[in-house]
């Protein structure tokens, strides 16, 4: 849906030169504070500093592993965590959904989980589950699972209930009214919650990471941030929000792919 | 570019159709609230019998008695020197400052960002990048440019916050229905008219939806944040105490934040509840 | 320059709602108002001057008091301008933080760290000899001396990280580890030591060799170079209250740990028999060339910094270690001087 603001000027080429100049002039700015000196290298390392810790990092790796694997590590406890998580509270949602009951037994459970801070409870999970990924994993299931389940559950409630009487009256039987008309009516909800939860679970395990890690490549920003060495903790930065980026697009990608009915009646 | 929101803009609590009656079974709403408290009745008894059965060791978990031992402890003689109060009062303080500050800076924006398309245009792609940004990666570098004290706390949770105001003030713009705003229009009312009687309340179900996601975003950060150089806080007190690995102390501190989020959650929902009131009815 | 940089991002973030204490520039004072001191918690007669308020009494000040987890964390804060005085931070960290000049200066030392950080190793792991640790776990606060020591073990005994497997691991978290049995060998200080010691463990001497080889660790304390500037009384007075402490232990050890004691929340026979690990150096010997030397004559202790700053560079934390030069320049003792008379 386009602004509702009454258009003017050059129309959509004007807004890419609106959006390249921000960019070049926040890029311009960067360069100048860094060259004159003004700012310690410590606290803002300018582009050629930043370029050389990137190649740096990719050619020799950060503490004896390679980016890759740093960057690896990290995406493989995010998916696992992930889906998981997404698997199991999308399931419970639905549950949630359709049945009053359960929905009641499970909602103190979910609603004190949900925005309970994750790394207050990190540190109990490494006493019980060690070091390694399990305590990490553990934690990112336990994050993605209420925001899941919500968001599968809301996706139940508000399916039209035309639709569903309309199924029956045509001798659709239960499960067949949940597969071909509530599923189908919650998936978008279901994709908007994995969405959300895959980015809560994505800055919980750098944050995990951080605390508790000693790989990848949210350790790696910490561990870089030990001795300021700022060119590869901003370089890290940088790789993280394009990961994230990533992931996000994927699952768009996905959600637009098989949600093709999304906002029609 | 695709139209699609980049915030995925999760319902609140009023679902736009009414329940679907025929599908959901389970009683009313009576024994619904008996339920809940046999849920918590269930978790209270599991965890009282994983401790006292010695089924999990007793350095590992300490059982709800002795949790509640320490509450009243920590009550009567504080925690190192720092009573609950100044904890609970601090995190809440850096929260509360950080995510209004990013409301009051990034609704404007984001409005602003959603209307005019040369205003959305220009500051889109930062916003879009600074939303994937895990915030504790860049706590280090604040606190070398804000020092150790409250300035690098409040200003993380004001970039966690801020981006993700903007981007739901934004989608709730563009969300307006265009012929409301030009049966408006037809009717001879001016821009502002239209921006403030049609446009802002439109938008104001999303942004409200943005911000309790935003506020659960900044409270789960705060304690993040309290990991590096804090000296007071509840997220401070869980790490103080698991460095003398008090587990009493640490379970202590968890469910004080629970209950915390809970309450700010609601209390973001009985805003919403209050100020929109014409959620779902289109 | 530094100091406007700063005064304008902490106007920003005080109008953005921060509680930081604006410090004004103030012309030259006898005395600050206020002082910022990080400090770590453990078992050192540093606590007994901050239990009994010596340190206030001398500097003449109000004390703001910051545990750091890390020396990693002070240098951060220093570099921030947050803190004042460094309490205790390791060699380690304080050479990556010269090399990086970082506006600091060595000014004392708390403590010859020697045995009182060391390998412990499982009983059960049935580690004898170095070469026993091949394929083994062993965990160690990554940028510490403790972690310093490891490396330098690693590398007198020819092994390397893919022989060993070294993990990033908190003292506390490294204490959960052992008694899960995930590692079989840490590298840390007390109270964690002591943990493991009684929790089926048993040390593996490593500090004589370790401090024979040069990679002797210490205990040191740091002051904010513009601070001293500005406040050279108050920094004589912080190390005579330091000073005061230090003799209360060497003449009345039963009173000192118990002080300590309450302070770190051990049992005062946990705290006396941690402090005898340590070889607190008395003034008179820092003073000496063993250490760091007068004004003028920098003792051999400045070639200990340089030495741990290279072997940071190879270790790839820190980029490059500057001269000798540089660390003689960053050490001074006028103000241990005057402690020492006074």
């Amino acid at each position: 849906m386009s602004p509702p603001g009454r258009a003017r000027g050059w129309g959509r080429l004007g807004d890419r030169w609106v959006t390249v100049g921000v960019l070049a002039l926040f890029g311009a700015a960067w360069v100048a504070v860094t060259r004159s000196g003004w700012v310690n290298d410590l606290f803002l390392p300018g582009p050629g500093l930043l370029w050389d810790g990137f190649v740096d990092l990719v050619e020799n790796g950060y503490k004896s592993r390679s980016l890759w694997e740093h960057g690896a590590l990290s995406l493989k406890r995010v998916l696992l965590g992930f889906a998981t998580g997404a698997a199991v509270g999308t399931l419970l949602g639905l549950a949630m959904g359709y049945n009053r009951k359960i929905e009641a037994f499970f909602d103190p459970l979910v609603e004190f989980f949900r925005p309970l801070p994750q790394l207050a409870y990190l540190v109990l999970l490494i006493v019980w589950f060690g070091i390694g990924d399990r305590a990490q994993i553990v934690l990112l299931f336990l994050t993605a699972l209420p925001v899941s389940s919500v968001a599968a559950m809301d996706g139940v409630k508000s399916v039209s209930i035309q639709r569903v009487q309309a199924a029956r009256s045509l001798g659709a039987s239960g499960w067949q009214v949940f597969r071909h008309v509530v599923f189908p009516s919650a998936l978008p909800e279901i994709f908007t919650g994995a969405r959300l939860a895959i980015g809560v679970v994505y800055a919980t395990l750098i944050a995990a990471e951080i605390i508790a890690g000693s790989t990848g490549l949210g350790w790696m920003i910490l561990d870089a941030g030990r001795f300021l060495r700022s060119e590869y903790v901003f370089v890290g930065i940088v790789l993280l929000g394009l990961l994230g980026l990533l992931l996000d697009r994927l699952l768009l990608g996905i959600e637009l792919r098989v949600v093709h009915w999304a906002g029609r009646d | 570019m695709r139209m699609i929101p980049a915030v995925p803009a999760l319902r609140t609590a009023r679902p736009r159709r009414p329940v679907a009656a025929a599908v959901r079974r389970g009683g009313g709403a009576g024994s619904a609230w008996g339920l809940r408290a046999l849920s918590v009745g269930c978790a209270l008894a599991a965890w009282a019998a994983l401790h006292g059965l010695r089924l999990v060791p007793d350095f590992l978990l300490p059982g709800p008695g002795d949790v509640f031992a320490t509450f009243v402890d920590v009550l009567r003689h504080g925690y190192r020197e720092t009573t609950l109060w100044q904890n609970a009062a601090s995190t809440l303080y850096r929260c509360g400052a950080g995510f209004l500050l990013a409301c009051l800076t990034g609704v404007p924006l984001g409005l602003a960002m959603g209307y005019s398309r040369r205003v959305g245009a220009a500051f889109d792609y930062l916003i879009q990048f600074m939303r994937p940004l895990p915030p504790l990666s860049y706590l280090i570098l604040l606190i070398l440019w804000l020092g150790t004290g409250n300035g690098s706390k409040i200003a993380l949770l004001y970039l966690t916050a801020f981006p993700i105001v903007v981007s739901a003030a934004m989608a709730g713009v563009r969300s307006t229905r265009v012929q409301k705003v030009q049966a408006a229009r037809s009717l001879g009312a001016t821009e502002r008219q239209v921006f403030r009687y049609v446009i802002v309340p439109s938008a104001l179900p999303m942004v409200l939806t943005g911000a309790r996601i935003a506020l659960a975003a900044a409270f789960s950060t705060v304690v993040a944040a309290e990991l590096m150089a804090a000296t007071d806080g509840l997220g401070w007190m869980v790490f103080s105490a698991s460095r003398f690995l008090r587990n009493d102390v640490i379970i202590l501190g968890i469910l004080v934040l629970g209950l915390l989020g809970i309450a700010l959650n609601r209390l973001i929902l009985a805003l919403d509840a209050g100020l929109v009131h014409w959620r779902g009815v289109e | 320059m530094d100091l406007t940089r700063r005064s304008f991002l902490r106007l920003t973030a005080a109008a953005a709602g921060g509680t930081l204490a604006v410090r004004g520039r103030a012309a030259r004072a006898a005395a600050p108002e206020k002082i910022n001191v990080a400090f770590f918690l453990e078992t050192k007669p540093t606590m007994i001057a901050k239990g009994e308020g010596w340190f206030e009494e001398m500097t003449k000040a109000r004390i703001s008091w910051s545990e750091a987890g890390s020396g990693a964390e002070i240098n951060t804060g220093m570099a921030a301008g947050s803190f004042d005085f460094g309490l205790a931070i390791g060699s380690s960290p304080t050479a990556a933080g010269i090399s990086q000049n970082i506006p600091y200066q060595l000014i004392g030392m708390v403590d010859n760290i020697g045995p009182a950080e060391d390998m412990i190793v499982r009983k059960a792991a049935n580690i004898k000899s170095p070469a026993d640790f091949k394929g083994k776990k062993v965990a160690t606060p990554f940028g510490s001396t403790s972690h310093f020591r490891l490396l330098g073990f690693l590398r007198t005994n020819r092994l390397t990280e893919k022989d060993v497997t070294v993990l990033d691991m908190k003292p506390d978290a490294e204490v959960a580890a052992w008694q899960r049995g995930d590692i079989d060998a840490a590298y840390v200080w007390s109270p964690a030591k002591a943990k493991m010691l009684e929790a089926g463990g048993v040390r593996f001497p490593t500090s004589k060799a370790l401090d024979a080889a040069g990679y002797v660790i210490a205990d040191l304390i740091v002051v904010r170079t513009a601070f001293a500037q500005q406040y050279p009384d108050a920094v004589v007075g912080f190390l005579r209250a330091y000073r005061k402490a230090l003799e209360l232990w060497k003449t009345k050890p039963a009173e000192a740990a118990a002080i300590v004691a309450k302070q770190a929340g051990v049992a005062p026979e946990v705290a006396k028999s941690e402090m005898e690990e340590y070889d607190f150096v008395p003034f008179d010997a820092q003073l000496s060339p063993t250490w760091l030397g007068t004004p003028g004559t920098p003792g051999k202790f400045t070639e200990v910094l340089k030495r741990t700053a290279d072997f940071l560079v190879e270790q790839k934390s820190i980029r490059s270690a500057p001269a000798l030069a540089a660390f003689q320049k960053a050490t001074n003792t006028t103000y241990l001087q005057q402690a020492a008379r006074g």
